[in-house]
């Protein structure tokens, strides 16, 4: 960079100049190191099994795929539906809750004292994984479906309020203002000066969350509050393989048929916002 | 932004709008929390019923005056006085029924695009509606019948259910007009109007702010950058260079060397619309 320590070739000896060396850099290299070896320390890996793994893995699958029990499908779908049924419940309710949770939390909408302890508590939520908050719901609502909606309509509130004001935050600051000269409160600036602008948005990322519900919900069905993934837990404990192939079919099939309506959808939603005109003068 | 200030209650006793109201300023200073400060000592009175134009460059302080005179911007020292509302201090309810009466419009018109023409224009009634009907979107017959007839006024009646974004720069500024009739003003401020818009199109705005002027006798306050449109529209002019007020006379007699010496510089052709 600096003019003494380019090469000067008119002598024939190069003057190369030094090679920088950063420690810091160095140090956090050496940092990274111990990490990855730390992680693999204590797992009690038996790399000699990893020499198994393509043939177990073929073995299972014919287990699972090469004759599957077709006739638990019904009783698959019922469970799948209600695995649906939960994500969507829950993703309603977070996204209502988010809604109204994480308006306030966005700058320029809330007052500090308001912003920060919603922030905190989005903060929290962020940090406990929803089998957790299920297992906390279950000790009062009992290991049903409605526990799995609650955890991911609380579990869900983390995130999805902090995409909320982020979102309410990205909006430009112009119609709010002239909400605010023509004398609207706060309520009214929320509504009418950010709403218009941030809700596409914000409805495009409520179907995502209801997408993410949709697979977090086959999880909880592991600590048994019902839908497919009490299923597959169940099957997969008395190694029943050939219904376990069924469900894990049903499961994909469902899911990727989900996202891709949904993300569809989406796209719909995004680009309506672009530009559409309602008239209703014609 | 929020000074929980106590004021003495003062409510009730606000008259009706249909007056215009004088403005003064008694050395307004405001100081930005970034250590800016916009504003240096400015006083001044606006009489009922002027059109007065301010101007300056960008950066001199002019968005900054405006604001101050709804309350957007507080005065860090000195009074703002608005009709027969003092602003300095003002928090709260009280501070938003003051703006309910006073009109404002922007360079970027600060339409919600999303929403319809009608909605946006409803937005001036807001300060005379209960919030939970605002918050539905219902307006009462009276302030439906105020809306549409402020959309007729600037002729933007037969846009009134398309959406805001689905217009052009002029006919939104319209609408941002009606928005500010709409509130049956007092006062109306207008910050840079026409700085987005092409030379016809920010004639005719002109036109129409200085008909609702006269029209309706309403003190209207512009901020303009232009040296052309301050002398043709309005009949007061203020100058503001670096936040201090330099210049306070008659606009069609200020000379180009008057705007020299708001500017602080030579004309250019820039500060010309018709060049």
């Amino acid at each position: 960079m600096t003019a003494t320590t380019t090469t000067r070739a008119a002598t024939g000896a190069l003057q190369i100049p030094v090679r920088p060396r950063s420690w810091p850099v160095r140090l956090a290299w050496a940092a990274v190191a111990v990490a990855i070896v730390a992680a693999f320390w204590d797992l009690g890996i038996e790399w000699s099994k990893l020499a198994s793994l393509p043939s177990d893995l073929a073995h299972y699958t014919r287990l699972m795929f090469s004759d599957p029990d077709w006739s638990k499908l019904p009783e698959a779908l019922y469970q799948t539906w209600r695995s649906v049924a939960m994500a969507w419940t829950g993703a309603l309710l977070g996204v209502v809750l988010s809604t109204l949770l994480g308006i306030p939390a966005a700058q320029g909408v809330g007052p500090l004292w308001v912003r920060l302890p919603l922030r905190w508590v989005f903060a929290v939520i962020r940090a406990v994984p929803e089998v957790v908050i299920a297992i906390i719901i279950l000790t009062v609502t009992g290991l049903t479906p409605f526990t799995g909606a609650l955890a991911l309509a609380i579990g869900g509130i983390g995130t999805h309020a902090k995409w909320t004001y982020e979102t309410i935050e990205s909006v430009p600051q112009g119609t709010s203002e002239a909400v605010r000269a023509s004398g609207g409160n706060v309520l009214e600036v929320a509504r009418w000066g950010l709403w218009p602008a941030a809700s596409p948005e914000l409805m495009s990322l409520g179907l995502y969350r209801f997408e993410i519900n949709v697979r977090t919900s086959a999880i909880l069905g592991l600590i048994g509050v019902g839908g497919i993934g009490d299923m597959l837990t169940g099957y997969t404990q008395y190694r029943e393989w050939d219904t376990v192939g069924v469900l894990i079919i049903v499961v994909i099939v469902v899911t990727m048929s989900i996202d891709a309506v949904s993300g569809r959808i989406r796209r719909r939603i995004m680009e309506g916002a672009k530009a559409r005109d309602l008239d209703r003068s014609a | 932004m929020r000074q929980h200030t106590t004021q003495p209650e003062a409510e009730g006793a606000t008259p009706s709008a249909s007056v215009p109201w004088p403005i003064a300023l008694d050395q307004v200073t405001v100081r930005y929390p970034n250590g800016v400060v916009a504003l240096k000592d400015v006083s001044l009175r606006v009489e009922p019923g002027e059109m007065i134009s301010v101007v300056g460059l960008s950066g001199s302080g002019k968005s900054t005056m405006i604001r101050t005179i709804n309350g957007l911007v507080p005065a860090t020292s000195g009074t703002v006085t608005v009709g027969p509302h003092t602003v300095t201090g003002l928090s709260g309810r009280q501070l938003r029924q003051l703006r309910g009466h006073v009109g404002m419009i922007f360079q970027h018109f600060n339409l919600a695009d999303r929403a319809s023409v009608y909605q946006n224009v409803l937005v001036g009634r807001f300060s005379h509606t209960p919030t939970w009907r605002t918050l539905l979107g219902s307006a009462r017959p009276a302030d439906r019948d105020i809306a549409m007839r402020a959309l007729d006024s600037v002729g933007m009646l037969e846009k009134v259910w398309q959406r805001g974004g689905a217009l052009s720069g002029g006919q939104k500024q319209r609408v941002a007009i009606a928005r500010a009739l709409s509130q049956e003003p007092a006062v109306m401020l207008a910050d840079e109007p026409v700085a987005s818009l092409d030379p016809p199109t920010a004639h005719s705005v002109m036109a129409d702010l200085q008909r609702i002027n006269q029209e309706r006798g309403l003190t209207v306050l512009v901020n303009l950058h232009l040296m052309d449109l301050a002398r043709q529209y309005t009949t007061r002019m203020i100058g503001l260079r670096e936040g201090r007020l330099v210049y306070d006379g008659p606009a069609a007699d200020a000379t180009d060397a008057d705007f020299e010496e708001i500017y602080g510089r030579p004309i250019q052709v820039k500060d010309r619309l018709d060049r």
